[in-house]
């Protein structure tokens, strides 16, 4: 058994110290699971592959899943893909249960982790194939119909739909890029402005800006009050976490993990597209979708269950096809190329050891990072009773160091930060939508690439409706959502107008 | 018939023109949604402006213009001064760790409300260890390029 | 053959004067951490691999810190605009460096102009043109002749530069063949190599440019799998591939390749010559940067280049060695620009 030759503490070890370090990034406000996975890269020149893919795939597991920590406890989202996470997590913390949330969440993720695991270890060739039928046509409808997911998270639908359209236009400033195969002319900007806005606004200083640097200029602006964020610190006098919590939650649990690993899979359509389609789909079926956004348990299994299913996801297509389904995988590649083993439709065949470590350490970075966080919750929790002028400069400066890091030393997008931290801090006067604003902006780079190229190919829009079954099939996810959202937007204003009526 | 239909939904994109093609759709757009608003809660809004149910002049007196102003000021010198000292120090990421001790400090001091001795030591303290943690496990460790 | 005897005279020369070149290494010119910016976003790229074999090289001979950071070429052009004088900035790109200006892209800049070209380092072979493995295309020469005869042939590739050169040249040689059918040799504009392959299994593309790292096991399918492909051409130069280990690439032999470079693929360039094109990694260092700090980068390099360990590394990742000094990269890259410029305005 070469397999077990292969499992030496130091693979144990690494994968550990992988998760660990890992779980740091993914909860340090502006440092994502990428950016663990690329400064790590350089390390894995000393190790053999399979030692380097131990450490790695711990990186990868451990910073989606930190990502919920900050998303949970400060309204930040530690990475992108935990943004839905704020949804909901936020309002329970705010209510007090707080670490009951991070409880939910860790364990969804343990779930969506493992569920995908098992997905990749048995199905991927085949998956593989399926992956490859979704050309540009069918990739813009996932792509719509996750931005349906914008009228249902609004409070008021027709602002929030501008608040998504205007997301839309300003992820679109900037170089329309060769590398997606654009012709590299620059839009949406004066001339005087190109040297600046050439390389548009990028995902992570946006995020961290409208959410955290925001949220910081609004407390200023109250006078930051000493008390910290939550005044009342033991968490645990309120409704302790139990796993009666994921009672009636197993469908979602299948749903969203299916729906993470589904869209990881599937490559450039982008991992914060899985946690946004599987809240769409949890507040589509919930019992009572009204409650979905006020603090229910349910919209954080749905975002975690899903962005955890994301990382067995977007394996399959890297390693039988040769070809990064998320960001992170793309530089995971770079650990491949840089020991000289190709990836591609033969990966798995040609190399069966490599592919069994790599799904034992798959496994194993999930469950170490369900224990360490789940042991550590207690202590991550004190967080929110650090006075704020404590905290408030940390995240602040912690912010600044992502925002400069996240491609490799760009000093603009330290400025994009400050740029859409007053915008943020704004958009709150004027009534801007935030949440739809940012599901703009991250789906809207794709939704023209897809839109465009599906049109430079067939040159008619009839393409949308005939190109494919699966197509066909996604109008009708497509026009499900959307009655969906007028008829809970309908049913609202019925009962507002009823209750004004008393 | 078929031929007229199919000539409706026909396009075609000039690769030239083509970064214009998409924006151009979303601008359409917004513009019809910002009319839509307009229509809906803007005109009510107007009227009730010029009934003289409404003002214009909104308060700013709940607005603690201090804090407010401060952390925007601070935030752009530390910027600004940020990306300049660390012109003199290249790739080795001190212009990041020089200038976030002072800022740190003078965002909590702007913060902090009913300063006493054990504040300011806690406060300072921060100021020094927070960045230099930071400077050291990520440039150092890490080799992240900063400022 | 004759620049592979170029290199082995240069680093003799070199050697006879080393002991001045150590006088000047003594002196440790840059000092502190060194910055490798990239004209590439990837991490897993070729470009990134290059340079961090590279950088790892070099930190070892200048005893210091270097790190490649991958910012992409519009970010990387601007950082060395402004920094970098002293050396401790510098960048790593390919022939995209200056393709992407003749191709006309907003943003590009032009390098000879703007930057000073250091040392070449290596050659990416891999470059390559592939179809579907049903397709009726057996060679490229099928292709051309498909064209001239009227048929339209769809060719995927990322518009702009490395990738769309191979497509001008197929174009050029349709020209060349068939005066006016060039028409029928349409380019298909996407992205990524992702996108590419799903053109090709969408059948909305012919051709598509790929490369022997990317696609090789692709073309290992078996013919009724959907996602099977065949190389046709690559462009590396006969001489290029000949460098390469036996061994190829994953099962795909030296000799195997070989059937895809000239003699046996031949895209015309004009009535006596061939197009070939060899994907050429190059440091570019700061306009002002003082002739000093270039030599000590050269000699440097030199050095490892003579110890013949960093070959052995980059043979292994399946490039070719290619060290050029700045003396002689700029020129030798001035003549390749020119002869590329002349197909690629031929075509406008």
């Amino acid at each position: 058994m070469d397999l077990l030759a292969d499992l030496t503490p130091l693979f144990f070890t690494l994968v550990f110290v992988g998760v660990l370090i890992g779980i740091l990034f993914g909860a340090i406000p502006g440092m994502t699971a990428t950016m663990a996975v690329a400064v790590c890269l350089p390390l894995t020149y000393s190790l053999n592959l399979r030692e380097g893919l131990a450490l790695l795939l711990g990186l990868y597991v451990g910073g989606i899943s930190g990502g919920l920590v900050p998303a949970i406890l400060l309204n930040i989202p530690g990475t992108p893909s935990s943004i839905t996470t704020t949804f909901d997590g936020y309002p329970m913390t705010v209510n007090g249960d707080g670490e009951k949330a991070l409880k939910i969440g860790i364990i969804s993720s343990l779930f969506g982790g493992l569920f995908s695991a098992a997905i990749l270890f048995f199905f991927a060739p085949a998956l593989a194939d399926i992956a490859i039928k979704f050309s540009y046509v069918e990739k813009f409808l996932i792509i719509f119909l996750a931005l349906t997911v914008i009228a249902s998270l609004s409070s008021n639908v027709l602002v929030g739909i501008f608040s998504g359209v205007l997301g839309v236009w300003i992820s679109l400033i900037g170089t329309y890029d060769v590398s997606v195969g654009g012709n590299g002319d620059t839009r949406l900007m004066f001339d005087f402005m190109v040297p600046y806005l050439e390389e548009g606004f990028s995902l992570l200083p946006v995020l961290i800006g409208l959410f955290g640097l925001a949220t910081i200029l609004q407390e200023a602006e109250k006078g930051v009050k000493d008390e910290p964020l939550c005044a009342d610190v033991s968490l645990s006098n309120r409704a302790k976490f139990s796993m009666r919590d994921f009672k009636g939650q197993i469908i979602n649990l299948f749903r969203s993990s299916s729906i993470g690993t589904f869209v990881g899979m599937l490559p450039g359509v982008g991992g914060s597209a899985a946690s946004v389609l599987s809240y769409t789909q949890a507040k589509n079926f919930s019992k009572d979708p009204s409650k979905l956004g006020t603090g229910a348990p349910e919209g954080v299994i749905a975002s975690e269950a899903s962005n955890n299913g994301l990382t067995g996801g977007a394996l399959i297509p890297l390693l039988s096809l040769g070809i990064p389904g998320d960001s992170t995988t793309a530089v995971l590649i770079g650990a491949f190329t840089l020991q000289g083993i190709q990836v591609g439709p033969l990966f798995i065949g040609e190399n069966m050891e490599t592919w069994h470590t790599m799904m034992v350490a798959l496994v194993v970075a999930n469950l170490v990072m369900f224990f360490v966080m789940f042991f550590a919750i207690k202590y991550i929790a004190k967080v929110i009773t650090v006075p704020k002028y404590i905290l408030y400069p940390i995240i602040v400066m912690m912010c600044v160091v992502g925002a400069y890091a996240i491609n490799y030393g760009i000093m603009f997008d330290v400025w994009t930060l400050l740029l859409f931290g007053v915008f943020g801090y704004l958009s709150g006067k004027i009534g801007i939508e935030v949440a739809p604003l940012i599901i703009g902006f991250i789906l809207g780079n794709s939704a023209e690439v897809y839109f465009v190229k599906s049109l430079e190919s067939f040159g008619t829009l009839t393409i949308f409706f005939t190109k494919s079954p699966i197509a066909m099939f996604l109008w009708v996810l497509i026009a499900v959502s959307i009655t969906y959202s007028i008829y809970t937007t309908v049913k609202s204003i019925r009962t507002k107008r009823a209750n004004a009526g008393h | 018939m078929k031929s007229w239909l199919a000539s409706l939904f026909h396009v075609t994109i000039d690769f030239q023109e083509s970064h214009m093609f998409f924006p151009t759709i979303v601008m359409w757009v917004l513009l019809f949604l910002l009319a839509l608003i307009f229509i809906i809660y803007g005109r009510p809004y107007l009227c009730a402006l010029r009934t003289g149910e409404r003002t214009l002049s909104f308060s700013t007196s709940h607005i603690d213009k201090l804090r407010l102003i401060g952390t925007l000021v601070l935030t752009i010198a530390y910027f600004l001064s940020m990306d300049y000292v660390g012109d003199f120090f290249p790739n080795t990421g001190l212009g990041f760790l020089f200038m976030s001790i002072p800022f740190m400090f003078c965002l909590s001091l702007l913060y902090v409300h009913n300063l006493n001795r054990r504040k300011f030591l806690t406060l300072s303290l921060n100021a020094l260890i927070a960045p230099g943690l930071a400077w050291y496990v990520l440039a150092k460790l890490f080799h992240i390029t900063l400022p | 053959m004759k620049r592979l005897l170029l290199c082995l005279g240069l680093i003799v020369s070199v050697s006879v004067v080393t002991p001045v070149a150590d006088g000047v290494a003594a002196e440790k010119l840059i000092t502190g951490n060194m910055r490798v910016v990239i004209g590439s976003k990837s991490t897993g790229g070729d470009t990134y691999q290059n340079s961090a074999i590279v950088a790892q090289a070099l930190a070892e001979e200048l005893g210091i810190d270097v790190k490649v950071d991958a910012v992409g070429a519009t970010a990387a052009f601007k950082t060395m605009e402004r920094s970098g004088q002293d050396g401790n900035t510098i960048m790593i790109f390919h022939d995209q460096a200056y393709l992407a200006y003749l191709y006309g892209i907003k943003g590009s800049a032009d390098i000879f102009k703007e930057l000073k070209i250091g040392p070449t380092i290596a050659i990416n072979p891999g470059n390559a043109y592939l179809v579907p493995k049903k397709s009726p295309y057996q060679t490229i020469d099928a292709i051309i002749d498909a064209c001239g005869k009227g048929t339209k042939v769809r060719v995927a590739i990322q518009p702009g530069g490395v990738s769309e050169i191979g497509y001008t040249a197929m174009k050029n040689a349709v020209k060349l063949k068939y005066p006016g059918s060039e028409e029928n040799l349409v380019a298909i504009n996407t992205g990524s190599q992702a996108d590419k392959n799903q053109l090709l299994f969408d059948g909305q593309a012919d051709v598509i440019n790929g490369s022997v790292q990317a696609n090789e096991q692709y073309t290992r399918l078996p013919e009724d799998d959907q996602k099977a492909m065949r190389f046709v051409w690559l462009t590396a130069r006969k001489g290029t591939i000949e460098q390469a280990n036996p061994e190829g690439m994953g099962q795909t032999t030296r000799d195997d390749l070989m059937k895809f470079v000239e003699p046996n693929a031949v895209v015309p360039y004009d009535a006596s010559s061939n197009f070939v094109f060899d994907k050429e990694f190059i440091f570019l260092y700061n306009k002002n940067m003082s002739p000093e700090l270039v030599a000590y980068l050269d000699n440097a390099l030199t050095k490892i280049y003579a110890k013949g360990e960093i070959q052995k590394i980059q043979k292994k990742s399946f490039f070719i060695p290619d060290f050029l000094p700045s003396t002689e990269s700029g020129p030798y890259l001035m003549k390749k620009m020119e002869r590329i410029e002349k197909i690629i305005s031929g075509m406008k």
